[in-house]
């Protein structure tokens, strides 16, 4: 039952502050909705974050934001970021799109170092894969084609006109269904450059033959032609300026406290509740809480969950946890030999096979590796240098381990992440550890509390990619006032999309407030 | 908009339209057809990740005992009465951070666990209080704690811990005072075949009386195989069987080599920067030479670049805890998290010692001196006006933003 005793009234009220909560309560304040963020730590971010172990600052989970562009080309990202949002920041460029190392490829070890650019990446795969070029360059149009088509799909709003898309995007439409490998072997590209094209795949979370075509096109199409940029002082850094900028546009943010209910009468929003006995009055909240947590654990009372949601709950998969080996190493990059930003070592050549690894407590065979560094000189002092390695495991992979043998088999785990880093670079950097954190998947979700600590979403299969998501966004919203953001939301996970998310999720919660409002003010006069 | 295209792809095979037409019917097929089930079970993960770090564990004291007239060593077992069932398990030279009320006003306090993680699966953890002269919280615990108090802390936490991948599997201990407790945690591990490190530990005090766990060590000694043994250093006293001063690295070579070994530290403030000084002149790596947190400093007029007209000052401090606000008093030579301490306002805090950020606030106004080696801060912290309060002294009036107890 819920009852009148309110405390505080807000127009909207943001749960978490990790990447999607932020931008979502900025876009409400600055629209000036009365917002209020709540966030359950004492910082903001969420996964987007830092931490300081002797004189190293970690990055916690960015590699990379995409779709961010330099200042003179600005990328929807960095558009919201700068020019929506008003945040005064200073990006690096990361050098060099990737150098993916796969030791044990068909035909002989493959190491290639991609850079951005299209003609710079086309003409450096054609180096490496003599005769690929014709291939490349269609994909490359693809891809673009994809983006294009994503452009037009939402600024239509939902009223895409058929002929438009059937005339102008017609292999936009012809891919949006299939798998990443179905689009390669139907354009018949050839077997290495395979490999090269699809290096991120891992950023998504699913092997070649599982993971939707488009979303993997745009995200591809991003990195390569609009590079990739870092924040200088950690995601921190960000996040704390954002935090900063909401309270500027007049919005309210509640730290160390935790939104246990989402109160819902007759399948509307009416207020939350929070661990510090808070009682919130509202019609809107975005969540920035997976479907999964809210849903399950956070609608009160139970009978107001509709099925419908929890069957949608149910017929996703929940994408990976992460399990990184955070290093502080006394010694310069070039000392220890590590020359590019980002790696990517994959110990099998199908990407399908380390899909399935990822599902077992075994011996990791895929892990993106990044040395800060070399995008952010500075990051640590003269002489050290930041290493983290990343793989993916699922959380439920975890189920059998014993707190008595965590900690024994999560450093097990980062030797042989490190060992494998130092057999496909032929370095030594063990040696060199000043200082060394390891985060597995239980180290996640004790942090944010993510469902089986999983710092993606929904797996992007294709019937659960973005653009399903997108046309039946408005049949999915099962609760009046309630929309999400981050990396669970319509918009799939990572960096750029989780920001982008909020400012969504605001924008759809703003015109429902001023319906509502327009609504009220009719009956008064 | 989208400029106009000109793609020239080849036939894309078998790929058709017909699939994209049943993109939306095959989402809403595979959503009906999901189970409507409640997921009432926390997933695997999440059920690992609370064991691991639960947000509190209550314990009832189940024995009290006399380490010296000065230490006391409490057995804590789960309180029956309350969620804890079982002890989070633990890295030998973690700590627990213990709530307590006092004078209406709520204080926490870090102690190093001084049993090992197998005691804790057995069912209890150790912690052993020195008596601080002055310390308000260790006298507290003295005179209050007793068989059958109940008792709150966190889950394990700190970095005060061997790893095998970044440190050597010989260590050399420097423990001075109270310090000694996590090189207790330490040592048992090493009996128990947990870790698999040798330990030489030169201990110093006062006199032979203050000695924790004299009698205790020489068993672990005897039981180690030769990987524990402890040097006692006694800076007052010239007695047989114990080396007379300071731990100076002379004195330490005389024991053994220091290439290539781990150095772990923990004692009072005093040891740190005596022990700073012998390190530098060896010229040690920094990755071997891990250091614990020791709370709050007690003599910052003594640090270089603090205002030494400050030093008998007392200044005004605004505070904003969620919707209430309050001015109240604090000394140039207090951290300002004492000073919300003593006005009652339950800040929340964990390492008092300006790493782990607990206390993290906004500062608004006024000036503060930070000491450079306890400025744990992240470096948009710094930028943007963070302070941590326990590592943090007022300097002028200040305002600030404080979050609410965690």
């Amino acid at each position: 039952m819920v009852t009148n005793d309110y405390q505080k009234e807000y127009d909207a009220v943001v749960i978490g502050a990790g990447n999607g909560g932020l931008t979502a309560a900025a876009t409400l304040a600055g629209k000036g909705m009365k917002t209020l963020l709540i966030e359950q730590h004492n910082l903001p971010g969420g996964f987007a974050t830092s931490f300081v172990r002797g004189r190293f600052e970690f990055e916690p989970s960015l590699h990379e934001i995409s779709d961010f562009g330099p200042p003179e080309d600005k990328g929807a990202t960095r558009q919201l970021l700068e020019d929506k949002i008003g945040l005064d920041l200073e990006w690096l460029r990361v050098p060099e799109a990737y150098r993916l190392i796969i030791p044990n490829e068909k035909g002989g070890r493959l190491d290639v170092v991609m850079p951005f650019g299209k003609e710079e990446y086309i003409s450096k795969l054609e180096e490496y894969v003599p005769g690929s070029r014709p291939y490349v360059t269609d994909f490359i149009s693809l891809c673009e084609e994809v983006v294009n088509a994503f452009t037009y799909l939402a600024e239509s709003k939902g009223k895409a006109d058929k002929n438009v898309l059937m005339d102008k995007y017609p292999n936009f439409l012809k891919t949006a269904s299939y798998s990443l490998q179905d689009v390669l072997d139907a354009m018949k590209i050839p077997y290495l450059a395979q490999k090269i094209l699809t290096a991120y795949w891992c950023y998504l979370g699913l092997g070649t033959k599982q993971v939707n075509f488009t979303i993997f096109a745009a995200m591809f199409y991003k990195y390569v032609m609009r590079a990739a940029y870092v924040p200088k002082y950690r995601s921190h850094g960000f996040t704390v300026a954002l935090d900063k900028r909401i309270r500027e546009l007049g919005g309210e943010i509640l730290y160390n406290t935790k939104v246990e209910k989402i109160l819902v009468k007759d399948g509307k929003v009416v207020g939350v509740e929070t661990s510090k006995g808070d009682k919130i009055k509202t019609q809107f909240v975005i969540s920035n809480a997976s479907p999964h947590l809210v849903y399950n654990q956070l609608i009160y009372p139970k009978e107001e969950i509709p099925d419908i949601a929890l069957k949608t709950c149910n017929a996703r998969k929940v994408s990976f946890s992460a399990f990184v080996v955070y290093l502080g190493l006394n010694k310069s990059p070039q000392e220890l030999g590590i020359n590019e930003y980002s790696y990517f070592v994959y110990s099998t050549p199908d990407t399908n096979d380390i899909y399935k690894q990822f599902h077992e407590l075994r011996r990791p065979t895929g892990q993106a590796t990044v040395c800060l560094n070399n995008s952010i000189p500075d990051c640590s002092p003269e002489g050290t240098s930041i290493v983290y390695l990343t793989t993916l495991y699922s959380g439920d992979c975890w189920s059998k381990v014993e707190p008595k043998d965590y900690f024994e088999l999560k450093n097990k785990i980062a030797e042989e992440m490190i060992d494998e880093f130092e057999k496909a670079l032929g370095i030594n950097i063990r040696d060199s550890i000043e200082e060394i954190e390891v985060a597995t998947p239980a180290t996640f979700a004790s942090y944010t509390g993510a469902f089986n600590g999983s710092v993606y979403g929904y797996e992007p299969v294709p019937w659960d990619s973005v653009l399903p998501r997108m046309m039946c966004m408005n049949d999915e919203k099962y609760i009046k006032g309630l929309e999400f953001a981050g990396g669970f939301a319509f918009r799939c996970h990572g960096y750029s999309s989780s920001l982008q998310s909020g400012e969504t999720a605001a924008l759809l919660t703003y015109k429902d407030f001023m319906e509502v409002k327009n609504n009220e003010q009719t009956v008064e006069h | 908009m989208s400029k106009q295209l000109n793609i020239k792809i080849k036939p894309l095979g078998f790929l058709d339209l017909l699939a994209f037409k049943n993109l939306i019917p095959t989402r809403k097929k595979n959503i009906s057809n999901a189970a409507a089930d409640l997921i009432e079970a926390a997933p695997p993960v999440n059920v690992l990740a609370q064991r691991l770090h639960p947000k509190a564990q209550h314990f009832v004291i189940e024995d009290v005992t006399f380490e010296t007239s000065s230490a006391k060593t409490f057995r804590l077992v789960p309180d029956e009465e309350s969620e804890t069932g079982e002890l989070a398990f633990f890295r030998p030279g973690q700590y627990l951070t213990f709530s307590f009320k006092i004078n209406g006003s709520t204080v926490k306090r870090p102690y190093s666990i001084s049993s090992s993680p197998n005691e804790a699966l057995k069912g209890y953890y150790d912690i052993t209080v020195k008596r601080d002269e002055g310390g308000f919280v260790s006298s507290y615990i003295f005179d209050n704690w007793d068989k059958g108090t109940k008792v709150t802390s966190s889950g394990p936490e700190g970095h005060f811990s061997y790893d095998n991948l970044r440190d050597s599997n010989k260590i050399i201990g420097i423990a001075g005072g109270c310090g000694i407790t996590p090189f207790r945690s330490i040592a048992k591990s090493i009996i128990e075949g947990l870790l698999d490190i040798d330990l030489i530990l030169f201990y110093g005090c006062n006199k032979k009386e203050d000695i924790i766990f004299y009698n205790e060590y020489k068993e672990l000694e005897k039981n180690s195989d030769g990987k524990f043994k402890v040097v006692y250093v006694l800076a007052e006293e010239d007695l047989e069987g114990f080396e007379q001063g300071f731990i100076t690295s002379d004195l330490i070579r005389r024991y053994t080599d220091i290439e290539k070994k781990s150095f772990f530290i923990c004692g009072p403030q005093g040891l740190y920067n005596f022990i700073d000084k012998e390190l530098v002149k060896e010229n040690i790596e920094r990755k071997f030479i891990r250091k614990e947190v020791f709370g709050e400093i007690k003599d910052i007029e003594k640090y270089e670049g603090f205002p030494q007209d400050a030093t008998e000052e007392r200044f005004n401090v605004k505070v904003h805890i969620g919707d209430d606000s309050s001015t109240i008093p604090a000394k140039a030579t207090e951290s300002l998290l004492v000073a919300l301490e003593r006005a009652g306002l339950c800040p929340p805090s964990g390492c008092r010692s300006g790493a782990c950020g607990l206390c993290r606030s906004l500062l608004i106004d006024g000036n503060v001196y930070i000491p450079k080696d306890v400025d744990g801060r992240r470096m948009a912290d710094i930028q943007f006006g963070y302070i941590h309060p326990c590592s943090t002294f007022p300097v002028s009036d200040v305002e600030m933003i404080v979050s609410r107890e965690a």
